[in-house]
């Protein structure tokens, strides 16, 4: 096959465009900026992004998808993540951090760091847990008797014999519950020979991916209680659902959303930034209004009307179980295979 | 060769072979969306595990080792041919009298009826399942109609299990099998089918001999189509499967994203994909043998 010069000329221009175009678009792209679907992508597009820009000229790029898939794009990008800045559970973010991704926020950067609830802030600036959203135990009043105060309950409390909703292992909540009960059970939240054993004794129950199916269970009566986060359940009083959810004596679990710098990422300034305005006393203020999570910042104003309906906040939010993951890192595929095998 | 034949060839410089290049976009396609992704995905396989880094520096088959001689995956990979086969036939079963019927129909209503045939792919996947969980729930309309009518005494099990998956999927899929058929059957000449009934062959023994046999390019296709599509379905099974009813689908996704296992995870699906291009040939070779049988 010859070519002539002129086939030749536009294949190679079209085959440097190709490879040059991209380059050109990273290095002029802005901070890309990950978040979750529904409430959640919703406060950031009216209010946050709005918020962010108008406080620092930064215009940020939304995208919208799960903490998994956030961490997949930044392994699939190598050298050249398209984040800046991750967002997920602390236990995801961990994957990331032990593969070496992301670095320690300069905490000068991030004024509103000092008045964040120090548990929050991982060791060495190695991530901040800015977005927190407490786990309770929710159940339906219309079909439960003597509503839950411990997490002993699950056990102890006859009415609860399969009908229990949990979180299946993919969920970070099933990962906390399985320390929780490590912890309440066992020697410490590494017990997991006897966290699994006593999870096993809750067999039958039913097993959610994400806390909109544990929703559903409830609503159809399929589960009358599981541990679930305040967002949820709120949201479902909201629509007049016949269900409530107490903070156990023991304390709560929690969603920790885990901020980290993406040592690949080409915005860190901007990723800083974004973190401070994050941090905001009344950012985090606006964002418990939107979808009930509990503020991170120590001077968030808290009334009373908001502590009625989430109750872990202020001082209350030591009550929340923060657990180390980084040695949790090297068991977490055989304790999700084992849970697989075991809670069928 | 003649000048003629040559001439389309030859481009005013007299350089021959520029119809080469249609071949191109051809060629593109197939590297790019078939070679190149299952090339990373077999060297992915390969790679060592690590949970310091995405994967470890050397190569190694112990993912596919591990996986063969595992009784559970083994366990799920039955269960998930099982689902694929039955859903299948029950498809087949179902969707061959509605294709014969649409087929045949010189109805005004026939247009209606290819939307009610379509109306599955209509609506989203989502939505279509979740509709499945609130009808066959523990406390869903087919258990709660059940108790009403006096049926049942406790909620059968419909969900979580291999049964609300294949019932979900029959629905899901019903199409693909019905269109196939539907063309297969249009394209049979009616005057076949009269001139076995005018040779004094029954109804029941013209569609035996006659209609049936000559459809099954169309079953085949659609049962290629029906199969493949059940055993690599993820959002259903992941929806209502649970952990009774947990296929391969759900579990490559597990160890690609849940576990963030990507060389075992990509080990399972090559895995997964070599079983149904086995199963599949070896479907082709019998229906194939079967049909050069056909009278």
């Amino acid at each position: 096959m010859k070519l002539t010069r002129r086939e030749f000329a536009v294949g190679m221009t079209t085959a440097i465009a190709s490879m040059t175009l991209p380059r050109l678009a990273a290095a002029q792209s802005p901070l890309v900026v990950p978040t979750y679907g529904g409430l959640w992508a919703k406060f950031w597009e009216e209010k946050l992004l709005p918020g962010l820009t108008a406080a620092t000229g930064i215009q940020p790029q939304l995208d919208v998808g799960l903490g998994k898939d956030f961490v997949a794009k930044i392994r699939a990008g190598g050298g050249r993540s398209p984040y800046s800045i991750f967002m997920g559970n602390e236990n995801i973010a961990a994957v990331l951090r032990a593969e070496g991704f992301f670095e320690p926020f300069d905490l000068a950067k991030v004024p509103n760091a000092a008045k964040t609830f120090p548990q929050f802030v991982n060791k060495d600036a190695k991530g901040i847990r800015a977005i927190v959203s407490p786990i309770g135990l929710a159940y339906r009043t219309d079909l439960v008797k003597t509503a839950p105060t411990s997490w002993h309950d699950l056990w102890d409390n006859p009415e609860f014999k399969g009908k229990t909703g949990l979180y299946q292992i993919g969920n970070t909540g099933a990962v906390l519950f399985l320390r929780l009960v490590a912890e309440l059970f066992g020697s410490g939240p590494d017990d997991f020979d006897t966290a699994f054993a006593k999870i096993k004794e809750l067999l039958p129950f039913t097993q959610a991916s994400w806390s909109g199916e544990v929703a559903t269970a409830l609503i159809r009566g399929d589960a009358i209680i599981a541990p679930v986060d305040w967002t949820e359940i709120m949201t479902l009083q909201d629509k007049g659902a016949p269900v409530a959810i107490v903070a156990p004596k023991e304390g709560v679990l929690a969603f920790e959303q885990s901020f980290n710098l993406v040592a690949t990422g080409a915005e860190k300034d901007a990723a800083h930034a974004y973190l401070n305005y994050i941090l905001d006393a009344k950012v985090q203020q606006d964002m418990a209004k939107a979808f009930y999570t509990s503020p991170s910042n120590s001077e968030s104003s808290v009334d009373d009307a908001m502590k009625a309906r989430t109750p872990i906040v202020g001082p209350r939010m030591a009550e929340i179980k923060s657990y180390d993951w980084d040695s949790y890192v090297d068991k977490a595929a055989d304790i999700a295979d084992r849970w697989n095998r075991e809670m069928a | 060769m003649s000048a003629v034949e040559a001439a389309p060839r030859v481009d005013s410089r007299g350089n021959r072979g520029s119809a080469a290049w249609m071949v191109v976009p051809a060629l593109v396609l197939l590297i790019g969306f078939f070679a190149l992704p299952y090339l990373t995905i077999i060297t992915m396989s390969l790679r060592e595990a690590s949970t310091r880094a995405v994967y470890g520096d050397g190569f190694t088959l112990a993912h596919y080792t591990t996986a063969l001689g595992d009784f559970y995956i083994w366990g799920i990979l039955g269960r998930t041919l099982l689902i694929g086969a039955t859903v299948t036939v029950i498809s087949l079963l179902l969707g061959y009298p509605v294709a014969y019927h649409l087929a045949k129909s010189r109805s005004r209503w026939t247009s209606l009826l290819y939307i009610f045939v379509l109306s599955p792919l209509l609506v989203g996947l989502v939505v279509r399942t979740f509709a499945w969980m609130i009808i066959l729930s523990n406390n869903g309309v087919a258990n709660q109609a059940l108790k009403a009518a006096g049926l049942i005494d406790f909620p059968l099990q419909l969900m979580n299990n291999s049964l609300g998956v294949t019932i979900a999927l029959t629905h899901v899929f019903l199409p693909f099998i019905i269109l196939p058929l539907l063309g297969n059957l249009q394209a049979i000449s009616p005057d076949l089918a009269m001139a076995s009934r005018s040779l004094g062959a029954s109804r029941m023994r013209t569609f035996w001999k006659v209609t049936l046999p000559l459809s099954m390019p169309g079953i085949q296709a659609g049962t290629i189509l029906v199969f493949v599509l059940s055993i690599s379905a993820y959002v259903t099974p992941a929806m209502l499967g649970g952990t009774g009813g947990r296929t391969m689908s759900v579990l490559v996704v597990q160890y690609l994203v849940d576990n963030f296992r990507w060389p075992a995870g990509a080990a399972l699906a090559i895995i997964m994909a070599a079983v149904a291009v086995i199963f599949v040939g070896l479907y082709l070779r019998l229906t194939a043998r079967a049909m050069r049988r056909l009278p």
